[in-house]
């Protein structure tokens, strides 16, 4: 049984199941938290509006892009590069192809 | 007729996607019902061809022999048309027989019937084809014809919606790039034959001394797979093509990139095993790693949910590479840890192709349920889809490689094996596996959390099958991997490892 879970990784070995148990005392530890948190709570009522410095938003959604807005610029100056970088042009993917070629041939042949 | 299993695998998909508009024309649930039993079938061939060859050895099937075992025509020579499915080959049809039986039946739900619907399952089903038959083929020149199957109906697939602008671009560009790297793949070939007057694998495998000619068809080699493979610097119409395709047959194309990594493996490991190079081990390990960088960055930036996903899947195949590149470097010495890394490399060939194929799935989901992928317009979709979300999340952190999930079993093999040759190698891997999990993140949060978002119509229940029956996959390949690796990951590894010699066996006998 312990060998159908357990994989051997040359330095020591992985077995999910030790993990999964962990995981699960986080879980009930988690929902024992929970669970003895304020009841007040009512669903559909505007407690569900977010608060977004005392005004109520239309659409008070934060979409996709503006999470890790400051990380990505932060990455801005990588990031720029590599979008530059994908083009769209064919012209420019197939030059590509052939630097690839030119390594392999580099390193093999001459 | 178990006998001939490795060829109905491959004719019968083949014959059977071009009979498809015919049945079309009896009736649409005659058409469906063809397509299902055709995904079927080939279920159960590349099931019985994978017990077969991991409990008896390799299976050669040879094509206008009196006995289909009858390698050598008079003369002692392999001319015949003949295919050699090893451990490494039978693990391929695995992964695209499965994937097969989860795409199918969610693509006919999926694509609307003015849509072209027929046409769809037709390439989608010529597409398996070909990816089996690279997966089986033990014939040079049959290898580049499969090659040139599944790139024309991939190239069919992607530019599908031809009522967009930006599917028949993705295309064409896919087209263009697919035919250059298929070309200097038959270059390559040609070099061989006119070397050694032959194409089959395992004699020209024989064959191979090392000349300058052998080391320049290599090179060509390398760079067409590559190339077809998605592999940085030569990723570009990947992401195009996964993100334009329909989201059912997008994932038949991963399987299609993965089999041109196969094609890879079976190249450096089995043809030019003898010549075993560290420097063209560094070279794959160096692509893998700018493919994994360069795919996990521009992920970061997406904002179409497809998009997002289809770099994801790209970032993948540099874990592959990785894994496999580790295993090439040393197999000069072979040590332990290559072979780890090795085995790490193709478990994580499955693993992608299940939480790869999940997200395209969910991300299909999502564009049936608001029609767009767009995640600036996207939101709360967890409230209306929440199989969906559930689905997505653990799909996304599998592909991040959080245990105990399919990916984390297959990651900690190549960061381990990897480690051994050069921490760098594993602390980038790691890095980025981080920065996928950042971005997967964002994906969820920007698609389904947040104030409920209007759902238009149930999801249909066939679309919760196949989402469920990968979920179940991961589940299991995450919560007993050992079984996974002993059974079918280790063969095929080995198969690659220290199989050539097996190979040329089974083939031309001694």
């Amino acid at each position: 049984m312990e060998e159908t879970i357990k994989i051997f990784t040359g330095h020591g070995y992985w077995t999910p199941l030790i993990w999964t148990l962990a995981a699960l005392g986080v879980l009930i530890l988690a929902i024992l938290l929970w669970s003895r948190g304020r009841r007040e709570y009512k669903r559909g009522t505007e407690q569900e509006l977010p608060f977004l410095s005392g005004e109520k938003a239309e659409n008070p959604r934060v979409g996709a892009p503006h999470l890790y807005w400051g990380f990505v610029e932060a990455l801005r100056p990588f990031l720029s590069p590599l979008r530059d970088w994908h083009s769209g042009l064919i012209n420019d993917y197939a030059a590509w192809f052939l630097v690839v070629l030119g390594v392999a041939l580099l390193l093999l042949v001459v | 007729m178990s006998v001939h299993a490795p060829i109905l695998a491959i004719a019968v998909p083949l014959l059977g996607g071009f009979a498809v508009p015919l049945l079309a024309r009896l009736h649409r649930k005659v058409r469906d019902l063809w397509v299902l039993l055709v995904v079927l079938f080939v279920g159960v061939c590349v099931g019985y061809v994978a017990a077969h060859v991991f409990t008896q050895g390799i299976w050669v099937y040879v094509l206008g022999a009196k006995n289909p075992q009858e390698t050598l025509a008079p003369g002692g020579f392999p001319i015949r048309i003949m295919l050699t499915v090893d451990a490494m080959s039978a693990f391929m049809g695995l992964i695209a027989g499965f994937i097969a039986l989860v795409a199918f039946p969610f693509a006919l739900k999926y694509i609307p019937e003015e849509e072209g619907k027929t046409l769809s399952l037709t390439l989608g089903i010529l597409l398996l084809a070909g990816i089996l038959g690279m997966a089986y083929t033990g014939d040079l020149f049959n290898f580049f014809v499969f090659l040139e199957v599944t790139s024309i109906a991939a190239c069919g697939i992607i530019g599908f919606r031809t009522w967009t602008s930006r599917a028949p671009e993705a295309a064409f560009k896919s087209m263009l790039l697919f035919s250059v790297s298929g070309l200097f793949f038959l270059l390559g070939v040609a070099l061989l034959y006119g070397e050694y007057g032959a194409l089959n694998l395992a004699y020209v495998s024989a064959q191979i001394r090392g000349s300058v000619v052998d080391r320049l068809s290599l090179a060509l080699f390398l760079a067409g797979l590559l190339m077809k493979a998605a592999a940085a610097p030569v990723h570009f119409w990947a992401p195009d093509a996964y993100g334009e395709a329909p989201a059912a047959k997008a994932l038949l194309l991963v399987v299609n990139t993965q089999v041109s990594l196969y094609g890879l493996w079976r190249v450096l490991f089995t043809l030019y095993g003898g010549l075993s190079d560290a420097g063209v081990g560094w070279l794959v390990v160096s692509l893998g790693l700018l493919t994994m960088v360069v795919a996990a960055l521009m992920a970061l930036v997406q904002t179409d949910l497809g998009r997002l996903v289809a770099y994801g899947a790209v970032s993948q195949i540099g874990y592959m590479m990785l894994g496999v590149g580790v295993g090439l470097v040393a197999l000069s010495g072979r040590p332990d840890y290559g072979f780890v890394a090795m085995q790490g490399g193709v478990f994580h060939m499955l693993n992608d192709a299940l939480t790869v194929g999940l997200l395209f799935l969910c991300v299909g989901a999502v564009e049936w349920a608001k029609g767009t992928r767009d995640l600036r317009a996207l939101g709360g979709l967890g409230h209306g889809l929440p199989e969906v979300a559930l689905a997505f999340l653990l799909a996304s952190l599998a592909l991040a490689g959080i245990p105990p999930l399919n990916g984390f079993a297959s990651k900690i093999l190549i960061y381990e094996g990897s480690f051994r040759l050069s921490p760098i190698l594993t602390a980038i891997a790691v890095l980025c596996s981080i920065l996928l999990l950042a971005v997967f993140a964002r994906a969820f949060q920007g698609a389904f959390l947040g104030p409920r978002g209007e759902v238009e119509g149930k999801i249909p229940w066939v679309f919760l099958l196949s989402i469920g029956l990968l979920v179940v996959g991961i589940l299991v390949l995450g919560l007993v991997p050992g079984f996974f690796v002993e059974e079918i990951v280790t063969p095929a590894a080995k198969a690659l490892w220290q199989g050539r010699a097996l190979y040329l066996a089974a083939v031309l006998g001694g």
